[in-house]
């Protein structure tokens, strides 16, 4: 059998890719720029799935294919879906293509310097690599490096990032959330403009209905299952908050907050890097560094490997609350203009 | 078995093509819609189950997880694909898209 033409692929792939970015800027219909972004996103799902990095492209596709397209469209649901101000005139214009020529430049300047791709004598693939491969089961019984590596070997950065989603939505709820006090005294809202409510219809809400279920269990799966295939805490936690992100758009967005109230939202979203962050303390507590599993195995089942094993789920499962919960504060934010009442 | 997955993997392909055709080339937004909606469906979920005549489901029960995934979701595109182009109908006739007639233009 002859090998498949993967980089003629991969060519295509990029092409697409630069082409749909184009497009996304030049494009003067803002929903049709949101959905431009997605198949720009897909495509690079696509990328990352080429290029081995099942973990990454599952991000990508859950993330930027999916939830930021709904992101985007709820913001222009309370804002407009056409670009009316033009930038600058053609001296500004220049400006900014020479800022981005020279930028450019610099940054080319500098790949020489980088190792080749995959290239097996560059420091990360001599030492660290190697070292994951073949430690990653007998330190932890993990067969998906990925994982490992990332609530594990470098607990650290993942415990930032996941609060680097936690600040995000403390951002947005702090920047688009209207007093309800003072919005009474002041100038009354504009009335929304009436638009299609996908909420009418039997058909979308029963089909969604149906679907949630499943799209929860296989999220709980993806954040279980994390540590023998694709998967984790980012993943799963996306898809959760999707999942309820479905039902507040199919039906509305009131019938959410009956069952999330705001209070519970934030407290929440907080909640998950708490728990990260305190599965570090308590490895602190039982004699060790902060976030060095191994001191759990006398609170957790298992040998010292599954302890690791269980703090490495114990912090996804951290990071798949707070993401969820900040994915559903932020769509309530943008869909409802920042009041908690309706919206998209 | 290998024989009957190629086959419908092929006729999958066909349909999308066929569906893209209609896509770019029918009058109005209920055809367009209606193409891509039917013809979407129907080519994914054949190019799927030939996906699974490629590779079935062995006496040893290597294959079956695969197939049952599949399964699962050639179950979700027939909800999903569906129920969305319901929306966009709902939500394109509720805008004020009218409908193409033969004497229209």
């Amino acid at each position: 059998m002859p090998p498949l033409p993967i980089w003629q692929f991969d060519v295509l792939l990029l092409i697409l890719v630069v082409l749909f970015a184009v497009v996304a800027l030049s494009i003067r219909n803002l929903m049709g720029a949101a959905v431009v972004f997605g198949a720009y996103s897909f495509m690079m799902c696509l990328i990352w799935a080429g290029m081995g990095a099942v973990d990454v492209a599952f991000t990508e596709a859950a993330v930027g294919a999916g939830v930021s397209t709904v992101f985007v469209v709820s913001t222009l649901y309370n804002t407009s879906a056409t670009m009316r101000s033009r930038p600058g005139g053609l001296a500004f214009k220049l400006f900014i293509g020479l800022v981005v020529t020279i930028a450019g430049a610099f940054l080319l300047s500098a790949l020489p310097d980088f190792p080749k791709w995959g290239a097996s004598d560059s420091p990360v693939n001599a030492k660290v690599a190697p070292y994951y491969i073949l430690n990653t089961i007998a330190d932890s019984h993990v067969p998906n490096v990925v994982t490992s590596v990332l609530a594990d070997y470098r607990g650290f950065d993942t415990l930032l990032e996941t609060t680097v989603v936690f600040i995000a939505c403390i951002a947005i709820y702090s920047i688009l959330r209207v007093d309800k006090a003072k919005l009474e005294t002041g100038e009354p809202a504009a009335a929304p403009v009436p638009r299609y409510d996908p909420g009418d219809s039997l058909i979308v809400r029963q089909a969604s209905r149906f679907m949630v279920p499943f799209m929860q269990l296989f999220a709980l799966y993806v954040i279980a299952h994390g540590h023998y295939s694709p998967g984790g805490g980012f993943q799963g936690g996306v898809i959760l908050g999707a999942s309820l992100i479905l039902l507040a758009i199919s039906f509305d967005l009131k019938s959410l907050l009956r069952q999330w109230s705001e209070k519970t939202l934030m407290l929440l979203v907080a909640a998950g890097v708490f728990l990260y962050a305190a599965v570090g303390l308590a490895c602190m507590f039982m004699g060790g560094d902060y976030l060095d599993y191994v001191f759990l195995d006398s609170i957790l089942p298992g040998e010292k490997d599954m302890a690791r094993s269980h703090g490495i789920l114990l912090v996804e499962i951290g990071v798949g609350i707070t993401v969820m919960f900040s994915m559903i504060a932020i769509h309530i934010n943008l869909a409802s203009n920042g009041r908690f009442d309706r919206g998209l | 078995m290998d024989f009957l997955g190629y086959i419908l993997i092929s006729s999958g392909v066909v349909f999308f093509l066929g569906t893209t055709i209609g896509l770019l080339r029918f009058p109005d937004f209920y055809t367009r819609m209606h193409a891509a909606g039917k013809g979407d469906t129907l080519s994914t979920v054949m190019i799927l189950i030939g996906c699974i005549c490629l590779n079935p489901a062995q006496e040893d029960g290597s294959g079956l997880l695969l197939a049952l995934k599949i399964l699962l979701i050639i179950n979700f595109i027939f909800i999903g694909s569906p129920t969305a182009t319901h929306a966009m109908m709902d939500a394109g006739n509720k805008a004020g898209a009218t409908p193409w007639r033969k004497d229209s233009k």
